[in-house]
């Protein structure tokens, strides 16, 4: 079976230096991958390649062995397959937190069913069994999204991601700006989502937090440093690994 | 969809639909409306619409023609650029008049305040089409009548802003300044000056668009300009040379557009849904500047068109007053003609308002689609709705809804635009992550973009439709169509006593509507 995402050569330009230079980065079925490096490195630019938002100037995505299509039917389509958990959520503050659930599903719905989302509550056991899953109840349904919490927010937008039922899920440092007991949290249950069919690729910029993962991805400067797995990576190579990677960047080592 | 264990708070729901669909929903207007319009075609006029479509594609190229239509457009210009400058001092001063701040600080008491902004509300609800016609009766067809025609409303207008923007602003400032012994113009001018100059610029700016198309209406009206032109070229269907006028017309409208907008984003100002939000732009100096060439602009600007204040002085009195018939004022049908005003207002409203977002779903993000929709709705700006009300008579029959027609056209280029500007503001960036998860682009458009639009934008459709309520006047030639019809009528029949009795009528109703349209507003913004 073709990897879910395959990413070879890719290039993207910048202002000064390549966002991105030859970035080779393969993810199959079943994987969690870490996505680490500096502020700066390139981690959103490669996720928003992955997701499709972002064109490389050169290189060759694929998704589960497919280009990207031409039909903008066949497009859609595969962007269904791929959810991304974005940093700044990018919930529909206006609308209820059922029907920014369902909006998860428009890629599937047709007009009738978009507009009636808009009118009625559309699938409320789904929705309800989505939010159950992150820990959240069923009664935050009817909920304005502009009236929720911080948390309850994060957790939202985990079903949201969950509703689109996508292959690949991508994560462009969920934990950022969370406490540290949520943000261990909120992981486990992103890890638990991604077993096989699925795959996750999640970018992070605290090394303490990468138990769980079966491999990790080191990028500096646009460039990928290291793609090793987890499972045969001894502490005290990790540990070198990140010293590298963090050269000269204020930020904290493993704990 | 079974929602058994959930069902309690859903009732509700089904009676308030979700942001998005708001914007959407006055559009429904539409299904009586094209249900009825084939009752009023009368059937001629198909080749006079073809030939007027067809001519828009090979204007005029006689350089007599364009000649003439640069010489006009040039009056215009002259004139609204007159008229603004005359109401932006005349707003400056009313507005500090009726700034409770300002007479807190300055006189120690509020009252006056209050007071000079309910008498500012006589000017401000009538049309300048009305102020324009009566000084034309008093003094005669001079320069002079359409700046000031333009000059009384927006002024009024401009001071209301201006008084709200300063009574909204944060006084802790002016207090302090006060309590360390400044004086009071010192104070005022030291404390709200700053914060106040880039929303005042940037109302202001807006307001030169609308002299611009106020100006060329009352040529329409036979106050001279391009207006006048173009209404003669129309009523002698020579399509070709109305075209050569049209196209210059729309070419100096973006232009000026175009500099206005940039001029905003140069100095940070805020935009027109919220004129409190942002604080002082940048380039302070520049803005100054500006203002300080207005002066002399117009003076210039003033000699050239031949403009004579003291033509004022030699004004006649209304005729026929002392003769007034006040039973025939009072058998007018009254009922019916505020009836006819007020659904002419609603429905042109409501296709305006609701037709802006149904185009701009319909035309979807892509770049073509928004190109032809902001080509049509600049059209629609640009057109004055009483030429747009003739065209139609070629086709339909006049009443009520050949007059919403016209008038909903026009004020749905507005809205356009202010849609398209405030989907700016949005940001791209939910849109994008719907995109990214496989909705259409249509879709995406109307959950992540109108979303967050929808009751800004309903707050300033609102305000609109008091604007159109005062402007239901100018598309009243098209007969049957409540008071502006009538006032018409009366009109050129120097009915001088039916002509009060009806703009006094007409305020009181644009105060009631101006008085509905403020709490609407309040209520679709606080109800977040």
């Amino acid at each position: 079976m073709p990897p879910l995402l395959d990413l070879q050569h890719i290039h993207v330009a910048g202002r000064d230096q390549p966002r991105l230079h030859d970035v080779t980065l393969g993810i199959t079925a079943g994987e969690r991958v870490a996505l680490l490096g500096p502020s700066g490195a390139g981690k959103s630019t490669l996720l928003a390649v992955a997701n499709g938002l972002l064109t490389p100037e050169a290189g060759t995505v694929l998704w589960s062995g497919e280009p990207p299509a031409r039909s903008p039917r066949l497009r859609r389509r595969q962007r269904a397959r791929i959810g991304t958990l974005w940093q700044d959520l990018r919930l529909i503050e206006e609308l209820t937190v059922q029907q920014n659930l369902n909006a998860a599903r428009l890629a599937r719905w047709g007009w009738p069913r978009a507009l009636l989302n808009l009118l009625l509550p559309l699938e409320s056991e789904a929705n309800a069994a989505a939010l159950e899953q992150v820990g959240l109840g069923a009664e935050l349904l009817a909920c304005s999204v502009a009236a929720l919490s911080g948390g309850q927010r994060q957790r939202v937008a985990i079903a949201r991601l969950l509703r689109q039922e996508p292959q690949l899920l991508l994560a462009d440092e969920p934990l950022a700006s969370l406490d540290p007991r949520l943000a261990t949290e909120l992981l486990e249950l992103l890890l638990r989502q991604a077993e096989a069919p699925r795959a996750l690729l999640l970018s992070l910029h605290r090394p303490d937090l990468l138990r769980g993962f079966d491999r990790v991805v080191g990028l500096r400067r646009g460039r990928l440093l290291f793609d090793r797995p987890m499972a045969f990576l001894a502490t005290s190579e990790l540990e070198a690994l990140l010293a590298e990677l963090y050269r000269g960047e204020a930020v904290g080592l493993m704990p | 969809m079974s929602t058994a264990p959930l069902s309690q708070p859903y009732p509700l729901a089904l009676l308030r639909p979700a942001a998005p669909l708001l914007p959407l929903l006055p559009a429904l207007v539409l299904l009586p409306v094209l249900a009825l319009l084939p009752g009023l075609v009368h059937g001629g006029g198909w080749d006079l619409i073809g030939r007027f479509a067809l001519a828009a594609l090979t204007p005029s190229l006689d350089p007599v023609v364009i000649q003439a239509a640069l010489a006009g457009l040039a009056i215009t210009l002259g004139m609204a650029l007159l008229g603004w400058i005359a109401s932006l001092a005349l707003g400056v001063v009313l507005g500090l008049a009726s700034s409770r701040v300002v007479w807190q600080v300055c006189g120690g008491c509020r009252w006056p305040a209050g007071m000079i902004r309910r008498l500012l509300a006589l000017p401000r609800s009538i049309h300048e089409l009305l102020w324009g016609l009566l000084l034309l009766q008093l003094v005669g067809l001079q320069p002079v009548v359409a700046v000031l025609a333009i000059a009384i409303p927006y002024g009024a207008l401009v001071a209301r802003v201006l008084a709200d923007l300063l009574d909204g602003l944060d006084s802790r400032r002016l207090e302090a300044l006060r309590s360390a012994g400044a004086p009071a113009p010192a104070a005022l001018l030291t404390a709200l000056g700053p914060p106040l100059l880039p929303g005042l610029l940037s109302y202001g700016g807006y307001r030169l668009e609308c002299a611009l198309r106020s100006a060329t209406l009352l040529g329409v009206f036979g106050l001279g300009g391009l207006g006048t032109d173009l209404k003669l070229t129309l009523q002698s269907l020579e399509f070709r040379e109305l075209w050569t006028g049209l196209w210059l017309l729309l070419a100096v409208m973006l232009t000026l557009e175009t500099l206005l907008g940039w001029l905003r984003r140069r100095w940070l100002m805020p935009r027109r849904l919220d004129l409190r939000r942002g604080g002082v732009g940048g380039r302070g100096r520049e803005m100054l500047l500006l203002l300080l060439a207005l002066p002399p602009l117009a003076l210039l600007v003033g000699r050239a068109l031949g403009v004579d204040p003291q033509a004022l002085l030699h004004g006649q009195p209304l005729p026929g007053l002392d003769s007034a018939d006040w039973a025939g004022v009072w058998a007018l049908p009254w009922l019916q003609l505020v009836a006819g005003t007020l659904l002419l207002t609603l429905l042109a409203a409501a296709l305006a308002v609701g037709l802006a977002p149904l185009q701009l779903l319909l035309a979807g993000p892509g770049r073509w689609g928004q190109g032809v929709l902001r080509f049509s709705w600049a059209l629609g700006r640009l057109w004055p709705p009483p030429l747009t009300a003739l065209l139609l008579l070629f086709l339909l029959q006049p009443g009520v809804i050949t007059a919403a027609l016209a008038l909903g056209f026009h004020n749905l280029g507005i809205l356009g635009r202010l849609l398209l500007e405030s989907s700016e503001d949005v940001g791209p960036a939910v849109e994008e992550a719907l995109s990214c998860a496989g909705s259409g682009p249509r879709l995406a458009l109307l959950y992540g973009r109108l979303s967050p639009m929808a009751r800004p934008y309903l707050a300033y459709g609102a305000y609109r439709a008091d604007v159109m309520l005062r402007e239901t006047v100018v598309v009243g030639l098209v007969g049957a169509a409540g008071l502006g019809s009538q006032l018409l009528e009366s009109l050129s029949a120097f009915a001088w006593d039916q002509v009060l009795a009806l703009v006094a009528v007409y305020a009181l109703l644009t105060l009631a509507g101006e008085e509905l349209s403020d709490r609407l507003r309040r209520s679709l913004l606080a109800g977040h």
